[in-house]
């Protein structure tokens, strides 16, 4: 009997003390994590709670989304206006699953873990405030350049300031109106129009990419740019052959032409002559394969291929084609950096974060994320975008009085050479009172010397005069 | 005279004060009703009188089991206040066909159980002689979920036995009586040879429960088998390895049943399908964090949400309604009955009863453990129920029987007690 006892006082200790455990790992988490819990889209409570959600308005204060009188959630009451800011906004239901409604209910309805805060609403009663948030979004801009947009076509825009990180706008086509998910008839919304394919969309680069390319050739060899390459149209290789578009022989062109004329087989050779590492190596340098968090919003990761095999994968990694990925975001990120003399920004969206009492609990503040290129790197890859825009491909995208600079690209999609290859420019307004970087990516819009440049030009324009 | 002498010593032994305790709980019944009763604009008259009932149905039931047999107190009113938290619970936010109404039926049923359930044991003195036809029949109640014309599958588990509108699960029915088998089986140090049978009986009830797919009353099984044997044996080698066995065997389930693999994932991540197969935790997940730290308040609360809130989630949806700390409160409830019901392990006078009530304790340890744990993603969910809390016959039923059986080995204590004492003092007084 005396060893039953201490049999099961032991036994019996240890299930005290599991418990224990668990009223613990319960009572933390519960405690630490019960606002995110209660914060998710799916708690329907949240529509019927005392809780508002406070406002979003945009970088000049204008109400990007409000909660009326009647409890009801609001948007821009133009309905092309609140399309285009749609997937950058986000709706309550959570459709959206990076718009700011969804990413920051937790600031919009301020649900504060705090126990002095939740005593003292407690016993006053008063409704909760959340709080309120600025974006660094230009609404009207926004609007502006997604009216623009070539209509039928799915695709981004993303404009950033390069000097800030600023996000001006993330355009993302096709888009959706919030309104009709509230009134419950999403059957109308296009599944896609959910996303935004500024952060969510991982495009193959085509030759935008090529910007990354002649980078990792100027910071591993300078002498590079004074090397004659041999264009004839094609290039054969050992198991497989690379062409020019349309075929057209560019001739014996050094780097600057055989960049602003967009040569593939000029790029595929340099690609070759560079190896896969000290590709590989410039293009993680600009944050391939780099898993970001940026804490103000989820961007995809874009990728370049961690192992090549064959002369083939990296000859067509060379100019963007193949296992190569990138979103939007990021590619602006890249005409950024190059603009921004080889730093890349932080790119931001929140402007600032306002509770209910009017203090400010969150600042935007330009963050210098990495420096990449050299200033005389930089600066020579700035010469030859520019070059592009004033004789080479990319001439569409010029505007008066200002120096733009822009590489196209035509990113093919499908190895059937009838699918229309997806359009891209990106590029940048070189002007320290206007330091806009912009990318544009059409999907099936054909070369990306027509619409995308058109689309850049005025989308950039546009910022010029709206953002000042 | 010496009746006279031993009611005395009875009185004595029950000094614990337990008046303000069950004035505690009865004040706590009547306020909650009383606020659900007119949380609306039309008066819940049914809460009303239940506001009335539950506190005169405590106190009646505390005097009288008292007078009966001198059991200990706190455990039966600590008992009484879980399934009136239950009662209040449903009452709140119960609607349509699960009512407090059918809940506070089945908690008089259990009632009556529990008064069963002391006097069974009370009477069981053959145990030496009966264990073998107990277990006959603990085997023969866990199969006849397949007979024909009353065996019922619910919820993919083939594990209810019915006519008409009641139905019945035998495997909670059997956990009491599983737990007398074991201890009669393990009682008074057998050596392993002689284990075996009750071994093989306690496996043969885990294969039948696997068989059925009532995979969380097979854990609890199997668990409360390897920690009676331990107990009544100190045989740690064997202990261990039957853990380990159990362990493996887990790992094989995970990989030969398709339930317990998707349980897991769920478990793992919920929020991977927050819509679809994760609905039910998410959904509890986010109930827990509205309640916040105070509860969102009697009837202001929308556990009704979660698929299940009255069963397996109402651990979840009474952490939404009274908060965190009401939560833990009700955790530390079970817990102070745990330990009381090991002193009266402790205090029993042959080591069946000892390990009975070990067992018991044990088994309602382990089941609150585990449906706490999965409601709070701590551990995967298994369909077992909050012990006295949750919605549903069988278990309150069984429940309250196994507390009976406690409460009648406490009673048998204390009988003891006071004959040793009566002993003590006619000695002295020669």
């Amino acid at each position: 009997m005396k060893e039953l006892r201490r049999n099961m006082r032991l036994v019996g200790m240890l299930v005290v003390v599991m418990f224990l455990g668990l009223g613990a790992w319960f009572a933390m988490t519960a405690y630490t994590q019960g606002s995110i819990w209660a914060s998710d889209v799916h708690n329907t409570r949240l529509a019927a709670s005392n809780t508002l959600r406070d406002d979003i308005t945009d970088r000049d204060g204008n109400l990007l989304a409000t909660t009326a009188s009647d409890g009801s959630r609001q948007y821009t009451q133009n309905e092309q206006a609140r399309r285009a800011l749609s997937q950058t906004v986000g709706d309550i239901a959570g459709m959206s699953g990076v718009g700011v409604e969804t990413f920051f209910s937790s600031q919009l309805m301020d649900i504060s873990t705090s126990l002095l805060d939740r005593l003292s609403e407690l016993f006053s009663g008063a409704e909760h405030i959340g709080s309120s948030i600025q974006l660094t979004i230009d609404g009207r801009l926004q609007a502006y350049v997604s009216s623009q947009f070539p209509r039928g076509y799915s695709g981004a825009v993303c404009v950033i300031n390069y000097r800030t990180g600023e996000i001006l706008a993330m355009v993302s086509k096709p888009d959706y109106d919030p309104y009709d998910i509230l009134s419950r008839s999403d059957a109308q919304v296009e599944d896609t129009a959910f996303l935004n394919r500024c952060l969510q969309g991982r495009y193959t680069p085509g030759s935008v990419f090529k910007i990354v390319t002649l980078a990792s050739a100027i910071m591993n060899d300078p002498n590079v740019i004074a090397q004659p390459f041999s264009c004839a149209g094609t290039w054969e290789y050992q198991g497989g052959r690379i062409v020019c578009a349309g075929g057209s022989a560019h001739g014996t062109v050094d780097l600057k032409t055989a960049f602003k004329r967009s040569c593939n087989v000029t790029f595929g050779k340099l690609a070759y002559q560079l190896g896969q590492e000290r590709l590989r190596a410039t293009a993680e340098q600009f944050g391939f394969n780099e898993n970001f968090k940026f804490g103000d919003f989820v961007v995809y990761n874009s990728s370049f291929p961690r192992s090549i095999s064959g002369m083939s994968g990296l000859v067509w990694a060379g100019i963007g084609q193949g296992e190569v990925l990138v979103t939007p975001l990021h590619m602006a990120m890249i005409a950024g950096t190059v603009a921004n003399r080889g730093m890349m920004m932080k790119p931001m969206l929140i402007e600032k974060i306002t509770n209910s009492l009017g203090v400010n609990t969150a600042a935007g503040q330009p963050v210098a994320y990495r420096q990449i290129l050299s200033e005389s790197a930089a600066s020579k890859i700035a010469e030859y975008m520019y070059e592009a825009v004033q004789s080479g491909t990319a001439t569409r995208a010029k505007i008066k009085n200002y120096t733009v600079c822009g590489k196209t690209g035509s990113a093919e999609v499908s190895d059937d050479k009838s699918v229309e290859t997806n359009a891209w420019f990106t590029g940048f307004v070189y002007d320290s009172a206007h330091p806009y970087a912009i990318s544009v990516v059409i999907e099936g819009g054909g070369a990306g010397a027509r619409m995308p440049s058109e689309l850049a030009a005025k989308a950039l324009k546009a910022a010029i005069e709206m953002v000042g | 005279m010496a009746r006279i002498q031993t009611d005395r010593m009875r009185r004595a032994l029950m000094r614990s004060n337990t008046r303000l305790l069950l004035s505690a709980v009865m004040l706590f019944q009547a306020l909650t009703m009383v606020l659900v009763a007119f949380q609306s604009e039309a008066v819940n008259v049914q809460a009303l009188i239940l506001a009335a009932a539950l506190p005169v149905a405590t106190a009646l039931i505390t005097v009288i089991m008292g007078r009966l047999w001198p059991v200990d107190r706190a455990i039966l009113i600590l008992v009484l206040f879980l399934c009136s938290v239950g009662i209040i619970t449903l009452s709140d936010i119960a609607r349509a066909d699960v009512t407090p109404r059918t809940q506070a039926i089945y908690s008089l049923a259990g009632v009556f159980a529990m008064f069963v359930g002391a006097a069974f044991v009370r009477r069981w003195t053959q145990w030496k002689k009966y264990t073998p036809m107990l277990m006959g029949l603990c085997i023969a109640a866990l199969l006849s979920p397949y007979l024909p014309v009353v065996g019922i599958a619910k919820n993919g588990a083939r594990n209810w036995v019915g006519f008409r509108t009641l139905s019945v699960q035998p495997s909670e029915f059997m956990k009491p009586v599983m737990i007398l088998c074991l201890a009669g089986g393990f009682a008074n140090r057998p050596r392993f040879v002689k284990c075996i049978p009750t071994i093989a009986f306690a496996a043969a009830c885990c294969g039948i429960l696997l068989l059925q797919r009532d995979l969380g009353a097979v854990l609890l099984y199997f668990l409360t088998t390897v920690f009676m044997y331990y107990a009544a044996t100190s045989n740690a080698f064997i202990t261990l390895s039957g853990l380990g066995m159990g362990a493996a065997a887990a790992v094989g389930a995970y990989h030969v049943i398709p339930l317990v693999k998707t349980r897991v994932e769920l478990w793992q991540n919920p929020w991977t399908d927050p819509t679809g197969k994760g609905l039910q935790l998410v959904q509890a997940l986010i109930a827990i964090g509205s309640g916040g730290l105070f509860g969102m308040g009697l009837g202001l609360g929308r556990p009704r949400s979660i698929p299940l809130y009255y069963s397996d989630f109402i651990f979840a949806a009474i952490a939404e309604e009274f908060g965190l700390i009401f939560a833990i409160g009700l955790m530390a409830v079970y817990v102070l009955i745990i330990m009381r019901g090991l002193i009266v392990a402790f205090n029993a006078r042959t080591s069946f009863h000892s390990l009975s009530s070990f067992g018991l304790v044990i088994i309602l340890g382990l089941q609150t453990m585990l449906i706490v744990g999965g409601n709070t993603k701590l551990l995967p969910l298994t369909g077992v129920t909050l012990p006295l809390v949750c919605y549903g016959g069988s278990s309150l039923v069984s429940t309250f029987f196994s507390m009976g059986v406690l409460l009648g080995i406490s009673s048998m204590n204390a009988e003891d007690e006071a004959r040793d004492i009566e002993q003590l003092e006619i000695r002295e007084a020669l």
